[in-house]
């Protein structure tokens, strides 16, 4: 069993995730989220890296398997969730791969979905934050310090201006001028024709707001 | 419980389009008999709010090709909703200014595979 960044999970659990992790038959397997660091927990987060395609089951009924494809290593999702954890052997490691065309992509998305979840957004904007505090410090969050981020907003409205003031900084700072330019110009074009929605409105003024910035 | 072919019948009655709707998604009926009657009423609520355009959709700024039309002329409304401790995700895509052409319901693993499909997704996660 190996321990990846201990720091905020309870002691209590190891024995626990050790025991459920030998029940799994995979080499590649860890434990991470709430199960490790809150003292209420839902679901027990385990994910599984394998090629296999056989249905993996434990007795234990809060677990939740995910599967990773291999492929998937050089995502910001496997680097955040095996960042802190516990795991059955050493996890594979391949070096991040990630665009901002990625980022603006998660942006695109999470924006219309914020809008309709309004203050239930807890689970859907994971990604935003992940992607975004990665670009703002090159720092990738784990599940512990992303939950503790994304609990310092006290409503939707608050993460729209989160959105509004660190995209622009960070295009700015990760894109060259004239690509910037180029690419949001044709983005705010397909924004355009459909403005009547808040959220590609919202999209369209913050297309505007980085081709001002850059 | 409910019937899959009433869900079905019940949706093409909000939508009301010549163009017929395709249903998609693993284990569709199934998904559909464990409605509850409540649970139904929730998402033929949210189909009228899509129609009336009280729903944020998902746009992709992609010229790729999806079946027989560009992404960029398709507008993607999500739904999510559980059923005891499994989640569901009903994706509704519809051409813009246009007709509705699919509606998809499935669990997670499908979810992620037509979000791939619509470009929404590059890798797995």
């Amino acid at each position: 069993m190996i321990i990846y960044n201990p720091e905020n999970i309870i002691k209590e659990r190891i024995p626990e995730a050790n025991d459920l992790l030998s029940q799994i038959k995979a080499k590649y397997c860890f434990i991470t989220g709430s199960f490790l660091y809150k003292e209420k927990y839902k679901d027990i987060d385990i994910f599984i890296i394998t090629r296999s395609k056989k249905k993996i089951k434990t007795s234990n009924k809060k677990a939740k398997i995910t599967i990773i494809d291999f492929n998937d290593l050089h995502s910001l999702f496997y680097h955040s969730i095996s960042k802190s954890c516990i795991s059955k052997d050493i996890l594979p490691k391949k070096p991040l791969k990630i665009t901002i065309s990625d980022y603006w992509n998660v942006i695109n998305e999470a924006v219309p979905v914020l809008l309709n979840q309004k203050n239930k957004y807890h689970k859907d904007i994971r990604f935003l934050i992940l992607y975004t505090e990665y670009f703002k410090t090159g720092n990738i969050l784990d599940a512990f310090q992303l939950n503790k981020k994304i609990k310092e907003f006290k409503n939707y409205k608050e993460i729209l201006k989160y959105i509004k003031k660190q995209v622009p900084e960070i295009i700015k700072e990760k894109m060259k001028k004239s690509y910037t330019k180029k690419f949001f110009y044709t983005q705010a074009g397909f924004y355009k024709d459909l403005i009547g929605y808040n959220a590609q409105r919202f999209l369209y003024n913050l297309t505007h707001l980085i081709t001002q910035n850059g | 419980m409910v019937n899959p072919e009433e869900f079905k019948e019940k949706i093409k009655e909000i939508v009301s389009q010549q163009y017929n709707i395709e249903f998609l998604g693993s284990n569709f009926d199934q998904i559909v008999n464990f409605l509850t009657e409540t649970k139904a009423e929730k998402i033929y609520q949210w189909i009228s709010k899509v129609i009336e355009r009280e729903t944020q959709p998902i746009f992709i700024g992609s010229k790729k090709q999806y079946k027989e039309w560009a992404l960029n002329q398709l507008l993607v409304f999500r739904h999510p909703f559980s059923i005891g401790k499994t989640e569901y995700r009903i994706l509704f895509v519809k051409v813009k200014d246009s007709i509705y052409i699919e509606f998809h319901l499935g669990d997670h693993k499908y979810y992620d595979k037509v979000r791939k499909d619509l470009n929404l997704k590059k890798t797995s996660y």
